[in-house]
């Protein structure tokens, strides 16, 4: 949930930067056909006004040559020395045509030669080809590759992640089946089916389907009813999710096991009335700070002396001291010894609602089917007066390979042994009750200390609700007075309210005035 | 011993199931949306590939009991939008630092 969110935000703000990039991109390319423009149009135009201005400058300095030369020659015929001037001037100019042609002007024969052209033939734009118009087709698009690229890593991932999840998923079943279906009369049920597999004739019980049910590509559930001492066991498979890419590189960082969860619900009868966890360390307080029953009956976290879990690694929630000493048996201690950090927790209920909810969520939803999650006692509050508790016992497992071998190989040859370890404990559980008074009074007391905290706060919500109810209807009420335009109908209404204010602030003092006589 | 009973079945209610909250796939199918409209209307080419990957990211942490029709949904507008924007302007993809 957090590595989500952050990596939401990540994304919000990168998308938030390139945008704002991107327009100011597009806002500078808004004008750069100008630009353009500017620069192929008008790249023959410089040689034109300078060369025009130098032209004119030259014919200026012409003119002052030219009279010094009619003064010269003003002795001589005025046509010798006008065409003397004129070839003077002629020559003067062609000399200085010269220096136009070989000194300032490159283009000048184009010049002169387009000059009479110009006004016929239009300015020629020379266009940017885009890039993947030329020659090299397909080798400009190397981003879009890159990306296509990312995107088949991505499926080969998914695809190689789901199958190796799958794979475990059936080696799990495969290894516990035989205990399960000694054990249980129905293994596997999807609640959807008229009638349970083990009660239907037709199908041949083929014992190498795998009746897993896959709720997604990282967890796999199996239903297991039909038992002595429980209702019902609820088989987990959690897997880390290696069918996608950027959970797996986050693995990288913070290592996330594959989950093996056991959920045994009891009926009333069957399990005495106590809360008690056996978690390691890091989810003993994760647990101790989630989890609803565990946060209102077990007050601390104390650290236990038995052998094998005095390294430290384990500690104890416990609401009744005597629970401690009857659960963790010699079974237990030897277990945790033969599989060390296998073990995540065993958390024991006759008063489990699922996790805390968030106080902003506090909303309550009538319409909501009942169930024994975190919005439990949000339809109970509103509802109905009762919490809807579940007495479970949950066993977690972690799946880690051991003894240098592969996780598979691990799994197959432990999954009896985890499933024969969670069957023995609930036995034990059904079979323990009380043995000191002062455990069950204890455990009433605290059960009938949070049911009244629970009516106080269903009743204060109630009170709420009326209360709003009550101003809406006020509120209509006014509403549809005030829009009735008829000034003797407000007035009736209004000294009809204030009346009520009246009566609801005097009443008390009213009731002591009758006492006290 | 045998410790079955056949009168104590129960069927399976999915309410049942550990709640955990991951609304990744939920966030996901979001971003590829918001992703798809950024580029159809602002035309940037590498939000329709973002949004492409959103969906298959969507698709890949998807619960069974989720929507399918949204999931899909999700793909073809993305897809849409990669195609649309490339229709509109075939040149290739620069992404706005690395110019």
């Amino acid at each position: 949930m957090r590595s989500s969110m952050t990596i939401l935000f990540i994304l919000f703000n990168l998308l938030s930067y390139f945008t704002w990039s991107v327009a100011k991109k597009i806002k500078d390319e808004d004008f750069s056909e100008f630009d353009d423009f500017d620069e192929d149009e008008f790249v023959v135009e410089p040689p034109y006004s300078p060369g025009a201005n130098q032209l004119s400058s030259k014919t200026q300095s012409n003119k002052p040559e030219v009279a010094k030369v009619d003064d010269s020659f003003q002795s001589l015929s005025s046509k010798s020395a006008d065409i003397k001037v004129n070839d003077e001037v002629t020559i003067d100019d062609e000399d200085d045509d010269l220096m136009f042609d070989e000194e300032e002007f490159e283009t000048s024969d184009g010049y002169s030669s387009s000059s009479p052209a110009t006004s016929t033939i239009p300015d020629l734009k020379i266009t940017e080809i885009p890039a993947n118009l030329t020659s090299n087709h397909w080798e400009a698009y190397h981003c879009e590759a890159i990306m296509l690229l990312l995107l088949l890593g991505y499926l080969i991932n998914f695809l190689l992640g789901r199958s190796k999840n799958a794979r475990l998923a059936d080696i799990v079943y495969r290894s516990q089946r035989d205990l399960l279906e000694r054990n249980f009369c129905l293994v596997g049920d999807n609640g959807q089916t008229r009638t349970t597999q083990s009660a239907d004739d037709s199908t041949v019980n083929d014992s190498t389907t795998n009746k897993m049910q896959k709720e997604s590509e990282s967890l796999y559930i199996l239903w297991c009813s039909g038992r002595t001492a429980i209702e019902s066991m609820l088989m987990e498979v959690r897997l880390a999710k290696r069918q996608c890419l950027f959970n797996s590189l986050a693995a990288m960082i913070k290592s996330s096991n594959d989950m093996l969860i056991y959920t045994a619900d009891y009926s009333k009868e069957d399990m005495e009335t106590f809360v008690f966890c056996l978690a390691k360390k890091h989810c003993a307080a994760k647990l101790h700070r989630d989890m609803n029953d565990l946060s209102q009956f077990c007050s601390e976290r104390k650290t236990s002396d038995k052998r094998g879990l005095n390294n430290g690694n384990y500690q104890i929630l416990s609401e009744i001291g005597e629970v401690s000493s009857a659960i963790i048996d010699n079974r237990v201690v030897d277990f945790i010894e033969k599989y060390p950090d296998v073990l995540e927790y065993i958390h024991i209920s006759d008063q489990y609602t699922g996790m805390k909810i968030q106080n902003d969520t506090q909303q309550s939803s009538p319409n909501t089917t009942p169930n024994a999650g975190s919005t439990a006692q949000q339809q109970d509050a509103s509802n109905t007066s009762e919490r809807s508790v579940r007495h479970v016992l949950i066993i977690a497992f972690n799946l880690v390979a051991r003894n240098s071998r592969s996780l598979e190989i691990t799994t197959e040859t432990v999954g009896s042994d985890y499933l024969r370890f969670v069957l023995q404990l609930i036995d034990r559980v059904n079979s323990f009750r009380f043995t000191l008074k002062e455990s069950k009074n204890k455990a009433i007391k605290n059960r009938q200390r949070i049911e009244e905290q629970f009516l106080k706060n269903v009743y204060q919500q109630r009170q709420e609700q009326a209360q709003q109810r009550r101003e809406e209807k006020r509120r209509a009420e006014k509403e549809k007075i005030m829009q009735s335009d008829d000034p003797e109908r407000q007035r009736k209404w209004e000294e009809k309210e204030h009346k009520r204010e009246m009566k609801r602030r005097q009443p008390k003092m009213k009731q002591m005035k009758v006492k006290a006589m | 011993m045998d410790n079955r009973r056949q009168a104590r079945i129960h069927r399976f209610r999915p309410a049942l199931i550990t709640q955990i909250d991951d609304a990744l796939p939920d966030y996901m199918n979001l971003m590829g949306m918001i992703f798809s409209m950024c580029s159809l209307m602002l035309k940037i080419k590498w939000c329709a590939w973002i949004a492409i990957f959103a969906a298959l990211v969507g698709f890949a942490n998807s619960r069974t009991t989720d929507d399918a029709k949204q999931v899909l949904s999700s793909f073809m507008l993305s897809i849409s939008a990669v195609v649309v924007t490339y229709m509109q302007n075939p040149a290739p993809m620069t992404i706005p630092f690395m110019q």
